[in-house]
């Protein structure tokens, strides 16, 4: 589903916040990206969303080059990856159902099922009762519930999220990595990014350690 | 959900959230159809009234002596020389004396006393239509004049010169104003669109991460775009009718206003600028989104 070969990302005047990152996540797989804060992992998940383009290298999603891609047929294939931003990216002045909406809307999707699936996902991550609540209303915690139901909603074939346990208890974590092995299981690719390692301890799944925009080590997490 | 159905409801969220500074929008477009609309329509009743003027003109030319028959086809000749004319008609001074009785009236007996012959000779000169521009007139009276035995020519000179000007001026206003406006005009919605991809920012960045498509992005705005130049044109064009109504209420009857005889424009030409004016606020909508879509 992704590939990275050689993937580096420079700011100016001479930040490296990337350096030659390879690696490739299959379809179907939940993989974690771990390491300290500025280590790279925020960064990364951009390249993959094309919300950042790579200083070098090569980066294939889907197998298409992301990078090359314009217009239409990049905006079909960001309808296909759905991302839970760290800054959330709530329209504040929109309600939660309509936040989530959102990424319904641009596949033309019918209101029906919209609303259906909507009360799904507030009813999975406890927030059916904040349906009509203004996002700039909610807790750090909702909001970051909310981020990910949208982010999930279009029954994206690759999930990437950013620090989706920062805000949230014990308990509210584990109902969100329900959520998100559920989307896996039901055939989606997905990548985590987090300092969480209480969400993929034991869990017998990929984990890459990034240490200064470098990859540190990536192996399966069985301990 | 279907496209359309998405697009109207965002643009018809684009106007509630900004509703002031489309209001503004509006009544600027409004305001600069109603004034360029007003200017052109004088121009064109103006250049209606000198056609209407242009039907009437007839060059009169004096003479100095009564020609006799030999001399009149002469005369006819030399005019026919210049140029084909519909009619020329010798008027001779007892003719002359004749008419002046019939339009005096009631007070001819002024004339009694008067010798019939006192009024000169003159011959009438109907010319083409072709040949009624103000300077293929005033060439035309240059070489009526330098006949032998003509004394002057009329023709109103001052009146035509007089009308001809203000109609060149008239050109200019409507075509400035024109220009003026249709600049106001886009650079008004232009901006307004500006103001709301602004005030929008961070949705439509959103909806770009989310794949919402260029069209997806764009069209509720040019439907903004639309909207006001059809609703604007529309109440432009009515102010103007209402204007054009109250002026023929209350200036009818004798006078010069009647002379004129002004008329609205004919549906083509309100359809025409009502059409111009939703193209430009497309268009200015369209450079605003296009703007944000390239960054």
């Amino acid at each position: 589903m992704i590939e990275m070969i050689k993937v580096g990302r420079s700011y100016l005047p001479d930040i490296q916040a990337l350096t030659d990152i390879s690696f490739a996540v299959a379809t179907g797989e939940m993989f974690f990206l771990i390491g300290r804060s500025g280590a790279g992992k925020t960064t990364l998940l951009k390249l993959i969303c094309n919300m950042e383009t790579p200083t070098n290298g090569l980066i294939e999603v889907a197998g298409y080059n992301i990078n090359k891609l314009k217009g239409k047929k990049l905006a079909f294939l960001r309808q296909k990856i759905g991302v839970a931003y760290q800054d959330f990216k709530l329209l504040s002045d929109r309600t939660v159902a309509e936040n989530i909406a959102i990424s319904m809307e641009v596949s033309y999707k019918k209101p029906q099922a919209i609303n259906q699936r909507v009360r799904d996902l507030l009813d999975q991550l406890q927030l059916v009762n904040k349906h009509d609540t203004l996002t700039c209303e909610l807790s750090r915690g909702e909001q970051q519930r909310v981020t990910l139901a949208r982010s999930v909603a279009n029954s994206p074939r690759l999930i990437l999220v950013d620090e989706p346990t920062g805000n949230l208890d014990a308990s509210t974590t584990e109902r969100v990595m329900e959520l998100l092995t559920r989307s896996n299981k039901a055939g989606a690719t997905i990548v985590i990014a987090t300092h969480d390692e209480s969400i993929y301890r034991g869990s017998n799944k990929r984990v890459m350690e990034l240490r200064d925009g470098k990859i540190h080590s990536l192996a399966r997490s069985n301990h | 959900m279907n496209f359309w159905f998405t697009v109207f409801r965002q643009a018809g969220r684009n106007l509630r959230q900004t509703w002031a500074s489309q209001l503004m929008t509006f009544l600027t477009v409004s305001l600069s159809v109603l004034i360029f609309a007003f200017f052109s329509l004088v121009y064109t009743n103006m250049l209606g009234a000198g056609s209407r003027l242009n039907e009437d003109l007839r060059l009169v030319v004096y003479l100095d002596e009564e020609p006799g028959p030999e001399m009149q086809e002469q005369l006819r000749r030399k005019i026919k020389k210049f140029d084909d004319v519909e009619e020329i008609r010798f008027i001779s001074r007892i003719d002359a004396y004749y008419r002046f009785a019939d339009q005096l009236g009631k007070d001819s007996d002024v004339l009694n006393d008067i010798p019939e012959d006192f009024l000169p000779a003159s011959i009438e000169i109907i010319p083409m239509k072709s040949l009624r521009g103000y300077n293929q007139v005033k060439l035309f009276s240059e070489y009526l004049a330098s006949l032998p035995g003509t004394e002057k020519v009329q023709y109103g000179q001052e009146w035509v010169e007089r009308f001809y000007y203000f109609t060149k001026l008239l050109t200019i206003v409507v075509m400035l104003s024109g220009m003026l406006l249709i600049l106001t005009a886009v650079f008004m919605v232009a901006y307004t669109i500006r103001l709301t991809i602004m005030n929008r920012q961070d949705e439509l960045e959103l909806l770009k991460l989310v794949g919402a498509t260029n069209s997806y992005i764009r069209t509720p705005f040019l439907l903004e775009g639309i909207l006001q130049g059809f609703m604007g044109s529309i109440i432009g064009m009515s102010a103007l009718y209402a204007l054009f109504r109250w002026i023929s209420f209350h200036f009818t009857g004798p006078g010069l206003l009647n002379l004129f005889q002004f008329n609205f424009f004919p549906p083509i030409v309100i359809l025409g600028i009502i059409f111009s004016s939703i193209c430009l606020c497309s268009y200015g909508s369209y450079t605003s989104i296009q703007k944000f879509l390239k960054m």
